[in-house]
């Protein structure tokens, strides 16, 4: 067990039946919806992402997504976050949520990274005050400090990534979730954004992530859900949980 | 002993739910619910603000003098052609302060238009990845629009003092109340358009071209006493161009900083009468600043159900 085990722990995430329709329309234009008006339907494309999904995330579990390419992963990660509204059911959530999906989405170019930094932690929750306090920790944890007060749009990815990576876990998250994104930066960064996932894991953080690695996801969760059609079709223990994503591979 | 873990959990097991689902048509709950929203994101929605007004000069040399160059370039054009070429400031006494005055509320309308239409697809990348009350972002777009009014309102000012035409009257009570129409409408309309655009790109072209139209509409560079004595015979068309919000806020901002307007001048041996303000016109201000909320309400409901969908349409 990665995480450590709380006693009578509180449901912090609760989905319902929740389910997410696309509709894929093929013309965008004016001109196109009024010559194709009225036969409209023929233009559009209906694709449920997500089926009727419902689970409960104890406060202080770390669980994984997975399914294969398409499987409605990062969907439901974003009606978890509230990004996107459920077609149907509902999400309930409580505490501070910080989201690590795709870093730096806030971050604008032609800002210096100390600008962003306030600007990004304002946008995931915290106070001027909180950021000023927190400030030199979060610098001191990105590595950047030569070019903090650079323009962003001049950084390599990298910095971009840890400099974005440091705001998010300095957010004080009740429930972080995570989207793909610890496979960045080099080895030693790496590294320690593992440990600081562990250390969150200690002080009893729920964290929602969702990945491709095996290996990552057998070390860090202790409960699996699998989604394949945007259906889950396994919610248990994580060994258990890859066999059963390799199983739906082959279907 | 009790861990950090424990201490969390405890607190957690207190908090309520928040709830994200379909949105029905929730009502005036839903309206205060937003407003609410809005207001604990206010340090967020002025860091917005600063960042756009920061970004938008930012590595040119002159930088933030551009958002002067403009209006002042357009005061030029209008004085030099309309004003003098064209003979319009022989009928309009200090043609200067009245063009300006009207360029000043005009440019505050059409900025938080045409910005705040385009405010959510721009924001696109911030939207698809967190949640935040995407109303914040046609709202800074608001922010830095009545930054730059009040630049250029400054200016205004300063020229009226220099000339020594400043006006010490009650009607000076009429600036608040033409930057409060202005205001509602215009954020009303930014709401609605911006949400939109989203579905329909369509829209902030058909914003910009509206908005050349919408600026004949107004009295801005031609004055209301023209306007009356073109539909001497059609009293009823004057209500028409009444309705439309910010004529009625052009002229009130105008009967409040242009003097000259409302005393009787002579200019090369003519006689020009103050102008005739639309009868009833502090009753008229007020019906529509309250209809004007009552379409900002409208405008936020409807932008409340278009938004939950944003995050896939961009």
């Amino acid at each position: 067990m990665p995480s450590v085990a709380i006693p009578n722990a509180p449901t912090v995430v609760r989905a319902t039946n929740v389910s997410k329709r696309f509709v894929i329309r093929k013309e965008k234009s004016l001109k196109e919806r009024i010559v194709n008006f009225g036969r409209s339907n023929k233009h559009k494309d209906d694709f449920w992402a997500l089926r009727d999904v419902s689970f409960e995330i104890k406060a202080g579990t770390t669980i994984g997504l997975v399914g294969a390419n398409g499987s409605g992963k990062s969907t439901l990660l974003k009606v978890l976050g509230g990004i996107i509204e459920p077609n149907d059911g509902a999400v309930q959530r409580r505490g501070r949520l910080a989201a690590l999906l795709e870093l730096g989405a806030g971050f604008h170019p032609d800002l210096t990274g100390r600008e962003n930094v306030y600007l990004n932690s304002s946008i995931l929750g915290l106070t001027r005050k909180q950021t000023d306090d927190y400030f030199d920790s979060i610098v001191e944890f990105s590595e950047i400090e030569a070019f903090i007060d650079t323009q962003v749009k001049f950084y390599s990815s990298g910095m971009y990534v840890r400099l974005a990576f440091a705001i998010a876990v300095h957010v004080d998250p009740d429930i972080l979730l995570v989207d793909e994104v610890l496979a960045v930066g080099d080895e030693p960064f790496q590294e320690k954004c593992m440990n600081k996932i562990r250390e969150f894991q200690q002080e009893g953080r729920t964290i929602i992530l969702v990945s491709h690695s095996s290996s990552q996801v057998e070390s860090l969760c202790d409960r699996v859900v699998v989604l394949s059609h945007g259906s889950v079709i396994f919610d248990g223990g994580a060994r258990e949980g890859i066999a059963a994503l390799r199983e739906s591979f082959d279907h | 002993m009790t861990s950090q873990a424990e201490l969390r959990a405890a607190r957690l097991a207190e908090l309520p739910f928040d709830v994200s689902m379909s949105a029905g048509p929730k009502s005036v709950g839903g309206f205060l619910a937003s407003i609410k929203e809005i207001a604990s994101h206010r340090q967020l929605l002025d860091l917005l603000i600063r960042r756009e007004l920061k970004s938008r000069y930012k590595d040119s040399a002159l930088g933030f003098f551009w958002s002067l160059i403009k209006p002042l370039t357009q005061l030029l054009i209008y004085y030099v052609f309309i004003g003098t070429v064209l003979g319009a400031s022989r009928g309009v006494p200090d043609f200067a302060i009245f063009v300006f005055s009207g360029l000043t509320i005009w440019g505050l309308y059409s900025e938080i238009i045409a910005t705040g239409t385009s405010s959510i697809v721009s924001n696109g990348g911030l939207i698809k990845k967190i949640y935040l009350p995407r109303e914040i972002f046609p709202l800074a777009a608001t922010g830095s629009a009545i930054f730059n009014f009040f630049v250029q309102f400054v200016i205004l000012v300063g020229a009226t003092l220099v000339l020594g035409r400043f006006p010490v009257s009650l009607d000076l009570l009429y600036l608040p109340a033409g930057f409060a129409i202005v205001l509602i409408w215009g954020v009303a309309f930014g709401i609605l358009l911006s949400a939109l655009n989203v579905y329909l790109r369509d829209i902030q072209y058909l914003v910009e071209v509206a908005m050349l139209l919408l600026f004949w509409a107004s009295p801005i560079v031609y004055s209301w006493s023209f306007v009356v004595n073109a539909a001497k015979n059609h009293t009823w068309l004057l209500e028409v161009y009444l309705l439309n919000p910010i004529s009625l806020a052009v002229l009130a901002f105008q009967r409040g900083i242009w003097e000259a307007g409302s005393e009787t001048v002579v200019i090369d041996g003519n006689t020009i009468p103050p102008q005739v303000w639309p009868s009833y016109m502090d009753l008229r201000l007020l019906v529509c600043g309250v209809v004007g909320i009552l379409a900002l309400f409208i405008a936020q409901r409807i932008f409340s159900r278009l938004q939950g969908n944003f995050a896939q349409e961009i």
